[in-house]
This record gives C-alpha cells, sequence and structure tokens, in this order.
C-alpha cells in the first residue's frame, strides 16, 4: 500500500488529479483429463493502473510490476497529453462506505487439497450417469483491490472466489456445467450430477422439423443472448454514440411489462458485489427497465460528465490497459416467477456461437445445446440438432415467463424465460 | 529438486498500446506494461505449474526453489505423463518494413483519427477505429539446458461503422492485423468500405434459414476450416475423449477436395518461432486430400496419442501452454470464382466473418457471415444479413463440391482454456452443397 502513496505523492506534482487501483490475489486451481488430475496451477496475480487527468485530457497505463510504477506513471502522462480534452469535475471525494466486504469469505483457503476435493466430488457426482468425465476444473482465489486518488479518497476491499466446472460425453453428446460463488457454499458432486445427466440424457436424440416452437432457454442460453446483445446496449457510452438501438426510448416499453432488468451492486455474497465501483463511485442500485419500461442507462465518470449526468456507479476494469469502462456489477433479470415446462416447449440449456449476434440490430441465429422437448414439467425427448433464430430485443418483448430456478451465470442473476412462437431450422 | 523429471519456465515481458479513436475523439493512447513467467515442473504424478507477475527476470539463483514450489503443487495429480523426444528449431521471425515503436504515439493517433474521418460519410452515425500494438520478448529455457528466446511486435487496427435510419442499425466492420510492421498508413479505402456496407446492410434482407448450396467466402471459409476441423483436431481434446476425430486418422472425413493445414511457421499472424514448449514449429496436414493425417500436438499429446508432430502447444502470456491452432487454412483447389457461383446455380453466397463456436465432443459447428447475397441463376443479387451456418464435423467435408484457386489469409483471435492467442485462418472460395443455413427471414 505504500505504493499508492508513492504514486498519488508523486503523480500530484505532474497531474492536476491522479488516481491508482492495484490488484493483489493469489489462486489455486487443479484440472482433470479424464477422472484423473493432470495439472495443478498456483497463480500469483497483481496489477497496477495508474489514471492522470489534467486539464480534462485523461492519461492512463497499468503495468504488472508494481515496483516499476514510476515508468507507468511517466507513460500515463504521456498518454494524458494525447487524449482530446473533456468537460470533467473530478475524481470522487471520499465518502463513509462502511460495512462488511460483500464478496469475501475468509472461509476461502487456496490449496491443492481443497480444489482436490471438489473435482473429486464432481468426478463421482457425474458417476451416477452412464457417461465419461472428459474435463473439468476447480479454483480457489482470494485477493484484495484498492483505490485511492488525490482527493484523499482511498477504499480497500477483500474479494474471494470458488469456481468448479465438468464436462461430460456420452457417444456424440456432451454435457456441461459449473458453479461460481464468493464461498464454498455449493455442491460439486450436484454439477457432476448435472453434467453427466445432460450428456446421458442427450443421447439418441431426434430431429425435428423447421417451423415455429414454444421455447424454454435455461439460465444459461438466456444469458449468452443477453451478454452478447442487451448488456451492451445498455451503456451510456454507446447510447451517446449512436451504437445502441435503445438510444432515445427512456420512459418507453422495451420488454414485457411482468419483467425488469437492473444492476444490484450490493448483493451481499455475489462475485461482483461492491460498495464502490473501478474509479472510486459509490455503488448503487441502477434500474435500467422497471415492469418492461426502459428507465436508466449505465455511466461511468468520463461519459457522465461528458453528457451532464452522474456516474451510476457502473465503472468496471474491463477496459484496454486496466482502464475503467462502463458495465455491471450483478445484473438481475426479475418478475413472476412459475413453472415453465408444464405446457410443452423445447428446452435450450445452451447456445453455440451467442458472441456472433448482432450487437447493434440484435439479429442472432444459434446452434443448439442439449435442447429437449418438454411437457408436464419433464424432460420428454432429445432433440438432436437444431437452431434458432430470433432477435434479442425481440425475445425481451415476448417473454411468456420467467422460471423458478434463478442462478448466478458470470455477473447475470436470472431464471430460465419461456419464449412463445420462436423459429427453429430443423437438423 | 528431488522428484522432477523436467522443468520448463517460459518468460514474457513487454509492453501492449492500444489507440482508441471514437467519433473522432482520442479517447485513450495508452501504453501499459507486463512481465509474466511461467513455471512448469513435471513430478511422478504430473504438471505442477507456477504463474508469476511481475518476474522481471529468470534469477537463476532462484529457480530451484521456484521449481521445487511448483513440483510441490503437483502433488495432487495423478497422471503419468510421457513426452515425446524434443526436435529444437527456431524460424527467423520477419522483418518489419516500419517499427510501430519507431512511430510515436501521437503520430499514430494522427493517422488513425485521419483513417476514421474518411469512414464518415453521409447516413453514418458513429465511427470507431481500435489499434493495438503488442510487443514480446519471450525467453524459454528447461531442466536440459536448452535456452532460446525472440522478440515479436503484433500490431493492427479494427474499424467499426454504423450506419443508421429511422431506428435500424447497421454496422460494417474492418480490421487488419500483423507481423510486418505498422500497417495503418494508406488504409482509407478500407475504412470507407466498411462505412459503404454498413449503409447497404440498412436495406438489405434478413436470410432465410433452411438447407441450401452456399458459396463461402475466403475469410469465412477460413474461419470454417478454424472452426469445423481445427479445434477438433488438437489432440489433447482427442486425448480427453472430447473430439469426434478420435480414431479416425486415415479415414476419409471429407472429398478429396479437402487439403487443411495448420502452420505456425508460415510468416502469417499466427506466427510462432518456437512453440511454447521450445519445440520447433512446421507445417502439419491435418486432413490430406480428405483423409484425417494427422493432429496438431503439444509433446504430452504426442506422446500419448501419436499421429503429428509437436510444435502445437501455445500460450498467452503467463499463461500454461495448450495445444492451439496458428495459420490454419485450406489449401487451393482449381476452381475459379465465377466458376464456383455458375456451379451453385441457386443458393447463397456468405461473406466475412462476426467469429463462430465448436462443440467437438459432441463434433457441431457454428459460425456467422456479416452479410451475403441470394445466388440466382448463377449471379449474386439480393443482399441479406444476419446469417450463420451450421454443421457437423463429420459430415461437412463431404459437402464441399469445390474450391477455388486462390487462397486468402485472416487475422483474428482464439479463444480456449481462458486465454486467446492470434490466429489467422485461410481458404479460397468454397462451394458446399446441402449447407444449414441460419437465418430469420423469409428472403
Amino acid at each position: 500500500m505504500e505504493i499508492l502513496d508513492d504514486v498519488l505523492r508523486t503523480g500530484s506534482r505532474s497531474a492536476d488529479e491522479i488516481e491508482v487501483y492495484l490488484v493483489e490475489g493469489q489462486s489455486v486451481s487443479a484440472e482433470l483429463k479424464r477422472e484423473v488430475v493432470s495439472r495443478s496451477i498456483e497463480s500469483r496475480h497483481v496489477s497496477l493502473s495508474i489514471r492522470t487527468i489534467s486539464g480534462g485530457k485523461i492519461g492512463t497505463s497499468s503495468t504488472s510490476n508494481p515496483a516499476d510504477w514510476q515508468r507507468c506513471l511517466e507513460a500515463a502522462l504521456a498518454s494524458g497529453r494525447l487524449a482530446t480534452p473533456q468537460a470533467w469535475n473530478g475524481l470522487p471525494e471520499p465518502q463513509s462506505l462502511g460495512g462488511p466486504d460483500l464478496s469475501y469469505d475468509p472461509a476461502v483457503r487456496p490449496g491443492p487439497v481443497a480444489v482436490q476435493g471438489m473435482l473429486e466430488a464432481m468426478v463421482e457426482g457425474a458417476m451416477c450417469h452412464p457417461v465419461q468425465v472428459t474435463s473439468g476444473g476447480a479454483t480457489m482465489s482470494t485477493g484484495t483491490v484498492a483505490i485511492a486518488n488525490s482527493h484523499g479518497t482511498w477504499y480497500s476491499r477483500n474479494q474471494s472466489l470458488v469456481s468448479a466446472s465438468l464436462e461430460t460425453i456420452r457417444k456424440n453428446s456432451t454435457g456441461y456445467e459449473f458453479e461460481t460463488s464468493c464461498s464454498p457454499d455449493f455442491d460439486p458432486a450436484s454439477i457432476g450430477d448435472r453434467a453427466g445427466f445432460l450428456a446421458a440424457s442427450s443421447v439418441n436424440g431426434s430431429d425435428i422439423p423447421t417451423g415455429t416452437y414454444d421455447i424454454v432457454l435455461s439460465p444459461l442460453a438466456a444469458a449468452q443472448l443477453i451478454s452478447a446483445v442487451l448488456v451492451p446496449a445498455l451503456s451510456g457510452r454507446n447510447v451517446h454514440a449512436g451504437r445502441s438501438r435503445l438510444a432515445g426510448l427512456i420512459g418507453t416499453p422495451v420488454a414485457d411489462p411482468a419483467i425488469s432488468v437492473y444492476d444490484d451492486p450490493l448483493l451481499p455474497g455475489r462475485p461482483g458485489s461492491t460498495r464502490w465501483d473501478a474509479e472510486a463511485t459509490p455503488t448503487r442500485r441502477v434500474p435500467f427497465i422497471t415492469d418492461g419500461t426502459l428507465r436508466e442507462f449505465a455511466y461511468d465518470l468520463k461519459t457522465a460528465y461528458r453528457h451532464g449526468t452522474e456516474s451510476t456507479g457502473s465503472a468496471v476494469r474491463s477496459g484496454s490497459g486496466g482502464l475503467p469502462a462502463i458495465g455491471h456489477h450483478n445484473m438481475v433479470i426479475a418478475g413472476p416467477e412459475t413453472a415453465l415446462m408444464d405446457e410443452p416447449a423445447i428446452f435450450i440449456q445452451d447456445v453455440v456461437g451467442a458472441h456472433t449476434a448482432n450487437p447493434l440490430s440484435g439479429d442472432f441465429s444459434v446452434e443448439l445445446t442439449n435442447p429437449f422437448r418438454v411437457k408436464d414439467g419433464t424432460f420428454e425427448a432429445p432433440v438432436r440438432k437444431a437452431m434458432l433464430s430470433g432477435n434479442v430485443f425481440d425475445l425481451l418483448t415476448s417473454v411468456a415467463g420467467l422460471g423458478q430456478d434463478r442462478r448466478n451465470i458470470g455477473s447475470l442473476v436470472l431464471p430460465s424465460i419461456r419464449l412463445n412462437d420462436q423459429h427453429i431450422i430443423g437438423g | 529438486m528431488p522428484g522432477v523429471r523436467y522443468y520448463d519456465i517460459r518468460h514474457v515481458q513487454g509492453q501492449v498500446t492500444h489507440i482508441d479513436i471514437d467519433n473522432g475523439v482520442c479517447e485513450s493512447a495508452a501504453s501499459s506494461f507486463f512481465d509474466h513467467a511461467v513455471i512448469r515442473a513435471l513430478s511422478r504424478q504430473g504438471w505442477g505449474i507456477l504463474t508469476v507477475d511481475d518476474f522481471q527476470e529468470v534469477r537463476r539463483n532462484e529457480i530451484g526453489s521456484l521449481v521445487d514450489r511448483a513440483a510441490s503443487i503437483a502433488a495432487i495429480c495423478e497422471e503419468d505423463i510421457s513426452l515425446s523426444q524434443p526436435v529444437r528449431g527456431s524460424h527467423e521471425v520477419p522483418r518489419m518494413a516500419e517499427d510501430p515503436r519507431d512511430v510515436s504515439l501521437a503520430e499514430k493517433a494522427g493517422i488513425l483519427l485521419e483513417l476514421e474521418r474518411s469512414a464518415r460519410i453521409p447516413g453514418i452515425q458513429n465511427t470507431r477505429i481500435n489499434y493495438i500494438e503488442r510487443f514480446e520478448k519471450t525467453r524459454f529455457c528447461d531442466s536440459t539446458g536448452y535456452e532460446n528466446e525472440f522478440e515479436t511486435c503484433r500490431s493492427g487496427f479494427g474499424v467499426l461503422v454504423v450506419a443508421a435510419r429511422n431506428g435500424t442499425l447497421q454496422m460494417g466492420y474492418e480490421r487488419r492485423h500483423t507481423i510486418r510492421g505498422l500497417n495503418i498508413r494508406h488504409q482509407q479505402e478500407l475504412a470507407r468500405s466498411a462505412a459503404e456496407r454498413a449503409i447497404l446492410l440498412l436495406d438489405a434482407r434478413p436470410a432465410r434459414g433452411g438447407t441450401m448450396r452456399a458459396v463461402l467466402d475466403p475469410e469465412l471459409a477460413g474461419v470454417f476450416a478454424h472452426e469445423a476441423v481445427g479445434h477438433a483436431s488438437e489432440a489433447d481434446l482427442v486425448q480427453e475423449g472430447s473430439s469426434v476425430l478420435a480414431g479416425k486418422i486415415g479415414e476419409r472425413i471429407g472429398t478429396a477436395a479437402v487439403t487443411i493445414v495448420d502452420d505456425p511457421s508460415l510468416p502469417e499472424f499466427g506466427f510462432e518461432p518456437f512453440d511454447a514448449e521450445g519445440s520447433a514449429t512446421g507445417r502439419t496436414e491435418i486432413i490430406r486430400q480428405g483423409i484425417l493425417s494427422n493432429y496438431l500436438h503439444s509433446r504430452e499429446t504426442l506422446a500419448a496419442v501419436g499421429n503429428g508432430q509437436a510444435g502445437h502447444a501455445r500460450a498467452a502470456a503467463g499463461e500454461p501452454p495448450l495445444v492451439r491452432m496458428s495459420n490454419t487454412y485450406f489449401e487451393a483447389g482449381e476452381s475459379t470464382r465465377e466458376e464456383i457461383l455458375a456451379e451453385c446455380r441457386h443458393g447463397i453466397l456468405l461473406k466475412g466473418s462476426r467469429g463462430g463456436q465448436v462443440d467437438p465432443g459432441r463434433g457441431v459447428f457454428q459460425f456467422n457471415a456479416e452479410y451475403g447475397y441470394l445466388i440466382e441463376d448463377g449471379d449474386c443479387t439480393t443482399m441479406v444479413r444476419d446469417v450463420s451456418l451450421s454443421g457437423e464435423i463429420l459430415k461437412t467435408l463431404f459437402s464441399i463440391c469445390l474450391c477455388g484457386n486462390e487462397v486468402k489469409m485472416h487475422q483474428g483471435f482464439c479463444g480456449k482454456g481462458g486465454q486467446s492467442v492470434p490466429v489467422s485462418d485461410g481458404a479460397p472460395y468454397l462451394l458446399l452443397d446441402g449447407a444449414v443455413v441460419g437465418g430469420s427471414g423469409d428472403s
């Protein structure tokens, strides 16, 4: 932490304002090759990012070697000299943001034996089904994030993460499942059981004719499509740059009235939770879509100042070279949750190629993974191969129901989604 | 180092520079620094791997303790691993016509601003250019006493142009990346072509899905080689049992027109002077005239699976090596583009790529074209948009009827195991019979 002081003190002589962001952590992971642990990895991560602001010109740089902070500071100052000046009302002033860490569990102690136990439990779970395990992995990590700026703002927090995944196969049918949490609070055997079930139950699928079907997207399948299209469309930067189809639609219906979409950074125990964002702005709930109506876009400081509004506390460190960029912390898809599979439908566990969707128009065409015919709440029969085509923005307006299986998928929290009358191209 | 059968250390230091120009504004132009090392130790039970940031330099007197640490992590492993005999060698890094490091950040930003301006034509509401330049110095050493090193500088840019009309948005995108030096000068025509295509796409119709004849342009056909064949030929997947190509060496899996090669020694964007295990790199024919001939290998998978040569282990800086593609391409056939369109007669021409994905265990892949044209009586007619193609690895190569006579390479990045590495894909024009095309329209 002395480095933060050194950077602030030295940088303040050359820039109006300065900010330093330090991430340090360690992780232990292990990987399966078939049912056997084949390699174990211990990692130590560190990253120091510096941002300088002078006369509305923002400079940035980062380094994986904090001892080399002086070169990093010089690069940030040089970067600032090239930037186009913009309206700038200052880095955040210090505030009292006390409270326990939201995304940290001291019970997470990264170690080879702990991850080995998770792998063994997953394999045991999968073996309840007639499948072969092909690969898998388990990781435990802990770390700290600290941010400080020349206004005296200085926050730090601990974080922890536990993740596990397993891939299985039976004949040419594959299954994949995973969990991620801040705590060792999930059952690895259940991951194996689900991955095994998906591969075993997808064998001997039959083709379906091209046509219109009612479908149920699992949380994973829905998250893939939402991440590719809706998430970038809610970024204030994309909205003002003319790269969002939602631009100009604040106050108008953009989704089924039963659907709300919001970012909740203060959910305890979620990996994305934090009381301050990646540039030290206090976080808050951001209601993007409330009861189907578009309410708000996400902003960081830079975009907010440029367009005369306030940051929504949505900065994350996903930009190039450790730069803050607009994102979200825990994006929740919410609405009344009911049983979705009583009426006949095609259930879709995952999709292949969601990232190839058109992020501007929302059009997509993806291959289905583990599709099943479902009826009366049960999986009736697997479908061999099919494609789903449509438009993500149109899907939002045609939601027929949300399921009771809400889960964390990356930074999204969402249940299954039922959509009627969707276009499927049969195999 | 008791119990350590082998170790190696791969140390990558460097600097990455990004420039982001968005609607005439220089949003950022910045350089960052990295310094990563991966220490691998092979014990009797398997691999123990240590990854370290801020490594600075391999301090010889500390190697022993780092290797011991890596080996101790391997205590939980249970796999008896063999390595093939190392084949050493190194290819010379191609000379750069103009070293990007010799051009100031300010001059590069100026060139990009000019380039971005050239895409601003009536009907365009946003233009954005991203430039990246990554300089890496890679050092490798292992327990046999072998040492080698090289320096590369990869650079390039992408132009994204958005056209808008009555609430409808469409985009045109072009990118060029290279290992041969600064490539941003005199690219105005390319930027303008992205803008013109974005405008044309406003009037394009969504494609109608179904099974039909399809012509793939070289960019999309290159992605086809990568997704439909390349990943499934990676021998780590074969060894795990998650590739439909396992056990099929010597079998016909496509028409005699199909020869697909991966070659990291080719001076294209996926070039590697030697691989991430210090092995010599070279050409591997995955499919020769329709017959599955070789897999892509690391030393470990070559010893375990056979059929091929090592030299295909790659790693992002600070990450352990994986079996990866590099420069993957269909070899040229004999047909001209015109002959392919005439032979297609009625179908669809698919152009450009928005990427793809494969499930190699199931043998199913999907990839997406940026746009296309209906082919009617051998002529390209109506423009269509948002069209994708899916298929099954073991069937789809039998549907290739004709291969064009000119291969073009395109650059991109490939993701696997959480790592992204630079690759190039190449192909001539291809004609596919019975292609499964995805689209929601009724054109």
